[in-house]
């Protein structure tokens, strides 16, 4: 009976036309295969093909920016002031909005993230990575209006009404331990040259009471200037930093996360038997030989947060100019993403204006920088593969 | 180093990864639960009278007869403080009065003067405006105090006195009109008026209360000490009616509220889907929500069948070569392209240069919207087709079928799942976009579109929306449940769709794990 069924099944199938075995089979079928080939490799490079449309047309807009008014104005001067006539278009202050707020998420998502991919990957037991990991996952698909909501209207005005006592707090429980890390290693470190046991005990001592009051004492001293800061407007670059950074995190993690997984079993088990302590192999084996894949990480995530729009345009302030002295976090700025957004309303309607065509220059800068950390990322992930392979 | 130190490292460097941990979840946590319950505000509330009142004028909702019991109700609690405010009008005609039978008493001469003012009190006795009969008092007591007649110094002096109680007690009535308004609505014998904000008072319990208290109280800054930044300090305001009509109703007011505004539990699920009233003041986020449906789904029919067809193309056909990593460097490329730059290349390429719409549109911005999740597509569809297990392929394969059928019949069918889960991630990603759909599809007001006019219409969408209330709303802080409600449920349907999307993937592995 099966035998049978199998029979028929199998004449069918060879009598069925679309069977490259079939009696059908044929130059034309060959040339139907052919075209159908070629529409699908055409519809992926039409799919693909979308960034150089977006090359061509963003650069097609912004060249005549370019070519009006030339490069100096653009990138030299401090006067951005698109309204007036003739407007100036000055972009420094904006860029270096954008650096600000980049290169304050990067410090906190790059540290952040890369100590929790170590500790998903190579400290936690599998189940609970199992269920930290799409916690991860909805940190990153929350909406990025809803972030810039919540520092809007939630970090913001808390910045604004306590934010010394906030930074204070978090000053003493973070620089603590750290700190207190540092005077163990550093009292142990200057006392390992002594034999003599007992004298290294009180030497280690002394050099512990020493450096601990010196370690106190800068703290404190931190702890009360912050204690004292004035914080004028809680919308400026720490709050988007701090807010962009945690965005930038899940991708931290996740890229971090598949490097140190693709350094694979060996290389740890060689540590740990040559006597070395988890934190020893981890930061002196396999971070190292993960450390392409890492930097691929930092990159990415520094990517998104350059990228972003929505909080950037809600919560920095949106004041172009650079804050006095430089490095002044809690003054508002101005990034690129939220020049776009915030002029193209106004700049639209004058269609073929500088000010229509600076906005793309801008969006041309972006795309350019987007571009070439893309590819360095790439090319990072891809040499530390080639290492691991050994090659 | 000493073991005891290395260990102490060792301990230190795990508790790092851990506070990490433990701060990543913290911040989900900070930013989501407060946001949550808030939001759920907009949905779950005590409404008050006013509420109904809003149902049934702007919506057609409801029981008329039981509203007009209720109205009657509240009606009949708040006409204390209508009566406080009838006699206070009456008290302050009392005082007018004195003053017009002082101006009266000018009068009495025959002089140029005298005539004059006669003919003013006619006209005082003919006005009704208070602020009117005000003015001209002021007027007539300066001519005739530029006289310098010491027989009439006592009814000047007199005349004086109530201009600046009158004065005093116009500002004081003022003050109290306007919070009652706020507060009830229009009062009785106020004119017809034309925007909802006017017509109705306070709909929630929660800013009836706020309201509640800028009536019994005055905030007011103290900059006393220069050092420190000013003090608010908060003063009961019915000091200031000590000696008026008006006292009373602070305290009325403060103890009968309830009465007044009939609060009662309300599940308004309608938010979702009404129409918003005089700029989402009334009403909830019905258009702002059909639009973005209407732009993850036109994303996701753009983006879903070229996705597919190019994974297949890059997993079944493709040989390694040149070109064929080119357009793999491209696809990655796409996916790092910064959101607003997909906004500038929609409004630059789709409405300036092909023009699939004449200016912003819904089509506009799915294309915009369906390039952004193009990637991801992608790279999902094509993890899904490498996981199907090559026997499958193998299978078809030494059965004759030819590629395409293979493709067709076997991996595609196999990988649905998988690439099923990639599309609902990127839906949720599409639905929670701003920057693209700035440019080339958001405006902040509109109603719901038909699925017609999605083509040439552009739409309010709840992620620019969310914007819009936040930062360039009028009344930003009257509607701050409509903005928790909408970034509630923007937040809502877009960790729903994830938490799908990966209780699937869960339920794939394990199944491919057999």
């Amino acid at each position: 009976m099966t035998d049978n069924h199998a029979t028929t099944s199998a004449t069918d199938a060879v009598a069925s036309p679309d069977l490259i075995l079939g009696a059908g089979a044929s130059l034309r079928k060959n040339v139907a295969a052919k075209i159908g080939q070629g529409t699908l490799f055409s519809v992926a490079a039409l799919a693909t093909l979308a960034v150089l449309f977006i090359f061509f047309f963003i650069a097609r807009d912004a060249l005549p920016y370019f070519q009006a008014r030339g490069v100096r104005e653009f990138f030299l001067s401090r006067q951005w002031y698109p309204s007036r006539d003739p407007g100036q278009f000055g972009a420094l202050t904006i860029f270096f909005g954008s650096a600000m707020v980049t290169v304050g998420a990067a410090l906190v998502a790059v540290p952040l993230g890369i100590a929790a991919a170590v500790c998903l990957s190579d400290v936690m037991p599998f189940r609970i990575r199992q269920i930290a990991k799409p916690f991860i996952e909805v940190l990153a698909a929350i909406p990025s209006v809803a972030y810039g909501f919540f520092a809007l209207v939630v970090f913001a005005p808390l910045l604004q009404e306590s934010g010394n006592r906030i930074l204070t707090i978090a000053w003493w429980a973070l620089a603590t331990p750290v700190f207190m890390l540092l005077v163990a290693v550093m009292s142990d470190v200057m006392t390992t040259t002594i034999t003599n046991r007992k004298a290294a005990g009180v030497l280690r001592g002394i050099a512990t009471l020493g450096l601990g009051i010196g370690a106190f004492w800068v703290l404190r001293h931190v702890g009360l200037s912050l204690q004292a800061l004035s914080i004028v407007t809680g919308a400026n670059a720490l709050n988007v930093s701090i807010i962009l950074g945690i965005m930038a995190l899940p991708t931290v993690v996740s890229v971090s996360e598949d490097s140190l997984q693709a350094v694979g079993r060996e290389l740890r088990e060689g540590s740990y038997a040559l006597g070395a302590t988890r934190a020893e192999v981890l930061w002196k084996t396999v971070l190292p030989a993960a450390g392409s894949g890492l930097f691929a990480a930092s990159m990415l995530g520094i990517m998104r947060a350059l990228g972003e729009t929505m909080v950037v345009w809600m919560a920095s302030g949106n004041a172009a100019q650079i804050p006095t002295p430089w490095y002044n976090v809690l003054m508002p700025i101005r990034t690129l993403t939220a020049t776009i957004a915030g002029e193209m309303g106004e700049a639209d309607h004058v269609t073929g204006s500088d000010r229509y065509h600076v906005l793309f220059a801008m969006g041309l800068c972006l795309l350019m920088f987007c571009f070439a950390t893309n590819l360095a990322a790439e090319w990072f992930v891809a040499r530390q593969r080639r290492r691991l392979r050994g090659e | 180093m000493r073991l005891s130190t290395r260990k102490l490292l060792d301990r230190a460097f795990s508790t790092t990864g851990f506070f990490a941990i433990a701060l990543m979840l913290g911040a989900l946590g900070i930013i989501l639960v407060p946001m949550f319950k808030r939001g759920a505000g907009a949905y779950v509330f005590r409404g008050t009278i006013e509420h109904r009142k809003v149902e049934m004028q702007l919506f057609e909702r409801g029981d008329l007869e039981a509203l007009r019991e209720d109205m009657a109700l509240a009606e009949a609690a708040r006409q204390p403080v209508y009566d406080c405010l009838l006699e206070f009008r009456h008290h302050q005609k009392e005082r007018l009065d004195q003053a017009i039978d002082a101006v009266e008493r000018l009068g009495e001469r025959d002089d140029g003067l005298g005539r004059r003012i006669r003919r003013s009190v006619q006209r005082l006795r003919e006005m009704q405006d208070l602020e009117q009969q005000i003015n001209l008092l002021i007027r007539l007591e300066e001519v005739t105090r530029r006289q310098n007649d010491p027989a009439l110094a006592d009814d000047l002096d007199l005349i004086a006195d109530v201009i600046s109680d009158l004065e005093d007690q116009t500002t004081l009535y003022g003050e109290m009109v306007r919070h009652l308004r706020e507060l009830f609505g229009p009062l009785p014998g106020d004119d017809r008026q034309i925007m909802p904000r006017d017509r109705f008072g306070q709909t929630r319990w929660d800013r009836t209360q706020v309201k509640l208290q800028q009536l019994l109280f005055v905030e007011s800054w103290d900059h006393s000490d220069r050092s420190r930044m000013g003090e608010s300090v908060s003063e009961p305001r019915k000091q200031r009616y000590l000696d008026t009509p008006l006292y009373p109703v602070f305290d009325e007011i403060e103890t009968n509220i309830e009465a007044m505004m009939r609060p009662r539990f309300t599940f308004y699920w309608r938010f979702l889907t009404d129409v918003s009233h005089d700029a989402n003041i009334f009403g909830g986020i019905g258009p702002a929500a059909l639009g973005t449906l209407y732009l993850t789904l036109g994303a996701i029919l753009f983006a879903v069948p070229l996705g597919i067809l190019a994974a297949i193309y890059f997993t079944e056909y493709a040989k390694p070569g040149r070109i064929v990593s080119l357009l793999r460097t491209c696809v990655s490329t796409l996916a790092g392209v910064p959101s607003i730059v997909f906004g500038l290349f929609g409004l630059a390429f789709f409405i300036h240069t092909i023009r699939v719409s004449p200016s912003k549109s819904v089509l506009a911005g799915s294309l915009t919207l369906g390039l952004l999740i193009l990637p991801t597509i992608i790279r999902a569809s094509e993890e899904a087709i490498l996981a199907v297990p090559q026997a499958y392929k193998e299978a078809a394969m030494s059965l004759g079928a030819g590629r395409w059928r293979t493709v067709l019949t076997v991996i595609l069918p196999a990988a649905m799942p998988g690439i099923l889960t990639g599309t609902v991630i990127s839906m949720g990603r599409a639905a929670g976009e701003t920057a693209p759909i700035i440019f080339t599809a958001a405006v902040s007001i509109g109603m719901g579109l038909r699925p017609w006019e999605v083509f040439d219409n552009p739409t309010p969408a709840l992620s620019w929306n969310i914007y819009n209330l936040a930062t360039e709303h009028e009344a930003v802080d009257e509607i701050r449940h409509v903005q928790y409600g909408m970034v509630t449920t923007l937040v809502g349907i877009v960790l729903l769709l994830n938490v799908f999307a990966i209780s699937m993937r869960a339920r794939i592995s394990k199944k491919l794990r057999g």
